[in-house]
């Protein structure tokens, strides 16, 4: 068990913070809203944690305070939210395709921003930037604890008048707009909070990572985000959730299989290699006979329901 | 047409391109009247009801309720004031249950926001039980009290359509607008329906606006009658007399007759 921790380190705190961003793409999607903006919230996260830790915070010898980490993931999350704000205001007039790529190009052009910024350190971006733990598994004191916080505030809020209305809006916005919810009020709301939440991770994650640059949350990563959700669920908090956390896993499981042994080299080549390949046809098949994903609210009622069953 | 007019259509005009969807149109409805809404398909009625509801905005005219001016009020607007509506072609929250489906109309009655709802704070707390148990009664005046939980696409045509009518009133409105509620039912729903409208304006001091292609529903229930074609307003008036005017005659019958 050990040495299975000591191993896979690095994949277990990346798969419980790709869970946490599959998040940030739900919580538009309840409103129905397709916005891939978040790795760029992700990435300034990122850079906000970089810079304060590398630059402007000189904390003595030793590990980096973890206080100071949280306060980096408090004005992370700031900072994205009025940015969201401020980008969600006029994007969410867009709606459906015309919303996503509009939330493409944010992302492009925060990158861009980013590697021609002297602050957020060009190309090379910002390395060295330091470490709250002694290992790398210890980052799951703050990785686990953004997961469960994200996943309650998702879970009461579908059961709250404001998560109603989102709801309401991905079903039907006219509809919903004549039962007196304010589409874009919700909409922006919902954008927002998806920023706040993918800055506080982009935080995190820098830390994690040791360095950051433009390379960090690219359109790769809303490719990555998208698969999540689309193969995870997209109509239960649940399903984001699994699919960051299998997903993720996946390419080192693919490796693990590659590895065995007595598999044609081809095959074992694109088990390793063909991780972009693997996750395409998996939106696509998906999609096409999973609509809503592999964990529907359906099949949560069902397990719930033999749950309540074999317990009588 | 009088100042004390719950609603007043003033002169109001719809064009889609070259089309005059709605014409001119002037009538009020007073406060505490079923009115009634017929003429023949593609006679401007569910038009002047996406007038009425802010989902189109008019060319021309002006649209006061309650003595404000109404008219180019965003829909979620003029929910807020009281005015609620069911659709021709049911819009309810298809996946959601009956249950969420009418608690969502709560909306505009309700204050909740999202830290507060989310924490469940107390009043949240408070407001989200009451909202559901306004809801669960609302279902039950519709007679839908038994399947709360079903999601509204797996309820039958004529029960996704009083279930609409359960959603509407949760807004709590003082003026409804209902878009052909008896289509697509059998003569013995109708029945109910009729006495559904009847029970809920007494019950709630409703006024009614009413668009109904079954004829004798109409005139049994309906205070009044405003008859459109073509987008104009050709007759207004008691049922009795509407149903002998010749214009209206003309118009649903053909000028041959």
């Amino acid at each position: 068990m050990a040495t299975f921790f000591a191993t896979y380190d690095f994949l277990l705190v990346s798969m419980v913070l790709a869970a946490v961003l599959a998040l940030t793409l739900y919580l538009p999607l309840m409103a129905g809203q397709l916005s891939v903006a978040s790795p760029g919230f992700y990435a300034l996260g990122g850079y906000i944690a970089a810079i304060l830790s590398t630059k402007v915070f000189h904390p003595g010898p030793g590990l980096y305070p973890v206080s100071l980490v949280l306060l980096e993931m408090a004005v992370a999350a700031v900072v994205s939210g009025i940015l969201g704000l401020a980008v969600g205001v006029p994007a969410l007039r867009l709606r459906g395709i015309f919303l996503a790529l509009a939330t493409i190009a944010f992302v492009q052009i925060l990158g861009v921003v980013a590697l021609n910024l002297e602050v957020t350190g060009g190309a090379i971006g910002i390395f060295g930037i330091p470490q709250p733990f002694a290992s790398q598994l210890q980052y799951m004191w703050l990785a686990i604890p953004l997961l469960l916080l994200s996943m309650l505030f998702v879970a009461r809020l579908e059961r709250t008048r404001t998560g109603r209305a989102l709801v309401a809006l991905r079903e039907d916005e006219l509809a919903a707009a004549a039962m007196g919810v304010n589409p874009t009020y919700h909409k922006v709301l919902a954008f927002t909070a998806s920023a706040v939440l993918a800055g506080a991770v982009g935080a995190v994650s820098a830390h994690f990572i040791n360095t950051w640059n433009s390379r960090q949350g690219t359109f790769d990563t809303s490719v990555n985000l998208m698969a999540f959700v689309l193969v995870g669920g997209s109509r239960t908090f649940i399903g984001p959730v699994v699919g960051g956390l299998v997903l993720t896993a996946l390419p080192e499981a693919l490796r693990g299989v590659a590895d065995v042994g007595g598999l044609p080299p081809w095959l074992a080549q694109f088990l390793r290699d063909g991780r972009l390949i693997i996750f395409g046809v998996l939106i696509a098949v998906g999609t096409v006979f999973f609509p809503h994903g592999l964990i529907t609210p359906g099949l949560l009622r069902r397990l719930g329901g033999r749950g309540r069953a074999s317990a009588a | 047409m009088s100042v004390a007019d719950l609603l007043v259509i003033d002169r109001v005009t719809c064009r889609f391109g070259g089309v005059l969807a709605v014409n001119e149109v002037s009538f009020g409805v007073s406060r505490g009247e079923l009115f009634g809404l017929i003429g023949p398909n593609g006679a401007g009625k569910t038009t002047l009801f996406n007038l009425i509801t802010g989902l189109t905005a008019p060319s021309g005219g002006r649209l006061r309720y309650q003595g404000d001016d109404i008219t180019g009020l965003p829909p979620y607007r003029v929910a807020e004031r009281g005015i609620a509506r069911t659709f021709q072609n049911v819009r309810l929250f298809g996946e959601l249950s009956a249950l969420d489906n009418v608690m969502i109309a709560r909306h505009v009655r309700t204050r909740s926001g999202l830290v507060g709802g989310v924490l469940g704070l107390g009043r949240a707390r408070q407001e989200e039980r009451e909202t559901r148990e306004r809801a669960a009664a609302l279902l039950a005046l519709v007679g839908l009290a038994d399947r709360p939980g079903e999601a509204a696409r797996n309820f039958p045509y004529g029960d996704q359509r009083r279930l609409e009518i359960a959603r509407a009133l949760a807004l709590e409105p003082e003026l409804l607008l209902l878009d052909e509620p008896a289509a697509g039912m059998n003569t013995g729903e109708k029945r109910a329906l009729s006495d559904l409208i009847r029970t809920v304006r007494a019950r709630l001091g409703l006024t009614i606006l009413l668009i109904e292609h079954h004829v004798p529903l109409v005139m049994d229930l309906c205070d009044r009658i405003a008859v459109l074609n073509f987008g104009e307003l050709i007759a207004l008036g008691a049922p009795a007399a509407v149903q002998r005017d010749p214009a209206v005659i003309e118009a649903y019958l053909g000028d041959e007759a």
